[in-house]
């Protein structure tokens, strides 16, 4: 998963899509989740960084994690790989 | 290191230029109790999803009408209308509060006897009363209202075989300025046939007129629409006493409030725009008041109001079974209440709140039900919070016709509670079961 070269996220939770013309708001976790993807660290060393930091079960935030990814793939933030190809 | 509280992790689109003209709250609402007892403790006890009916709040939404009514019109008679709903518990409280009972079918008939209703207080409505059912209103002496020719003809049959008088009253269709006219029910007054049918029952030797009927429509937003309906009725009270030199005993304004909920595609909250007890009651009143009837010959206003009497005092509670993203991004969740048991979901915007604070933010989503059907759509689309599996909602304005009008689909009919004046529950409808089904079901043997 990869942010899109035509997304800018400030350090306030603004995010700006030039590709599509969309902004968007983040929450303070939201932000710090989409940095990490932003940095490329994948579901596990996300999921780590998190259990470490917040007061929260394993199972909540991975139900959490994969729903956000799938709203900012349809918000076309991150880059859409061929859902067909089932690698 | 003491770990942060979480949240869940939120985006949210900026759209402009839809801001809330109105100023409309945007802060959830939330229902934790009722009538002082917590949505949790009853769903422990009960079970969910689980309709949940408030005594106190029928007494006073009652008190509340009655007084509307009382304080500007001499004689005031309400008749509480079975089929919105009809659960024992419920009608006993409207006949304790004084209400006669508004039927609209053999079975309604006998319920209201059962619930010890005299005969001479049901008033008996709707296209539907076989000979049977004629037959025991009329040896109970009930305000029969004749929908259509055939009706009168087989009530003047009916009592000439059983040598008995039978009481009647018409129903008036009519033009009270508002759409859609309905003119399915009774006789229309424009086209004269209402005064064709008084006269053919005032010819009858053993039908006696003792009132007159209409119901002009339901969920009326205008309360200028009874006056209309009012002075109308009014019109033929008074040309039956000037033909006849007859006073009849009353005229029966029907149902047809406003509850407060809030109707598909309304742009503004029912709770806004809906008239008040207060409206309905000046303009009815008034008209009968400033009409050419004699204040000493005044008839008894009938009222057969329903839904806005009972609306508010029913709640649906349920429970989160899942959340979904749609394919369009849009987020949804699925309840285990569905629309086999919110029959008013499919014209009104339930309200559906959470039952305690939820943390992160609200998005629009659509609430569905749990039946295994694309039409189980309980909103289709609300500003919601972030809720989870196993959290507890509260569905409020459903005591109009959802209890009663509830239908045995894909999963059982849940329990229904009555919380009394002193805050006790009592299970006034047992949840369904298997023997429930299998009481009813014949299997041939092959």
């Amino acid at each position: 998963m990869k942010i899109t070269d035509e997304v800018r996220i400030s350090d306030n939770g603004f995010v700006f899509n030039s590709k599509t013309g969309d902004s968007f708001n983040l929450n303070p976790t939201g932000l710090e989740l989409i940095k990490l993807i932003a940095e490329g660290k994948d579901f596990n060393a996300i999921r780590d960084i998190f259990l470490a930091r917040y007061d929260m079960e394993e199972l909540r935030f991975e139900k959490d994690f994969y729903e956000f990814c799938a709203l900012i793939k349809h918000h076309q933030i991150t880059t859409v790989e061929n859902p067909l190809d089932f690698k | 290191m003491e770990k942060i509280k979480y949240e869940k992790p939120v985006i949210n689109k900026i759209s402009a230029g839809v801001p809330s003209k109105f100023g409309l709250p945007v802060k959830q609402k939330i229902i934790s109790d009722i009538d002082g007892i917590k949505v949790s403790t009853l769903m422990e006890k009960y079970g969910s999803p689980l309709f949940v009916i408030s005594e106190r709040t029928i007494r006073e939404v009652f008190a509340e009408a009655k007084r509307a009514f009382e304080t500007r019109y001499p004689k005031v008679q309400f008749a509480w209308s079975y089929k919105t709903n009809y659960m024992d518990a419920v009608c006993s409280i409207y006949h304790d509060e004084g209400s006669w009972a508004e039927v609209v079918s053999g079975f309604e008939f006998e319920k209201a006897l059962s619930n010890g209703v005299n005969g001479s207080q049901i008033i008996f409505n709707g296209p539907d009363k076989s000979e049977t059912d004629l037959t025991m209103a009329i040896e109970h002496n009930a305000c029969i209202h004749i929908d259509h020719f055939d009706e009168l003809y087989l009530l003047i049959e009916i009592s000439r075989k059983i040598n008995k008088k039978a009481r009647v009253a018409i129903r008036v269709n009519l033009d009270a300025g508002i759409y859609p006219i309905w003119d399915r029910f009774g006789f229309n007054y424009e086209n004269g046939d209402a005064w064709n049918a008084i006269n053919r029952i005032m010819l009858a030797e053993n039908l006696e007129l003792i009132g007159l009927h209409t119901h002009i429509g339901t969920y009326i937003m205008v309360s200028s629409a009874y006056a209309i309906a009012a002075s109308k009725l009014a019109n033929l009270y008074m040309a039956v006493h000037r033909k006849f030199d007859y006073w009849l005993k009353y005229i029966d304004l029907g149902g047809g409030f406003a509850s407060k909920n809030t109707l598909k595609g309304a742009y503004m909250p029912g709770t806004e725009t809906c008239p008040s007890f207060d409206e309905y009651a000046e303009a009815i009143s008034n008209a009968l008041i400033s009409s050419e009837i004699p204040h000493e010959n005044l008839p008894v206003l009938f009222l057969e109001t329903g839904r806005a009497l009972i609306d508010d005092a029913g709640f649906l509670l349920t429970t989160v079974l899942a959340n979904k993203r749609l394919n369009s991004g849009r987020r949804s969740t699925v309840i285990d209440a569905g629309v086999n048991l919110l029959f008013t979901s499919f014209w009104y915007n339930l309200g559906v709140y959470p039952s305690k604070e939820m943390s992160g933010g609200a998005e629009e989503s659509t609430i569905y039900g749990p039946l295994c059907m694309n039409i189980d759509v309980v909103r289709d689309a609300i500003v919601f919070p972030h809720v989870n599996t196993g959290d507890q909602l509260v569905i409020e304005r459903v005591g109009a016709y959802n209890m009663t009008q509830s239908m045995q689909f894909i999963t059982y009919r849940p329990n229904m509670v009555l919380i009394d004046m002193e805050g006790k529950t009592h299970i006034i409808r047992k949840k369904e079961s298997l023997e429930t089904f299998k009481q009813q079901e014949l299997n041939p043997k092959r």
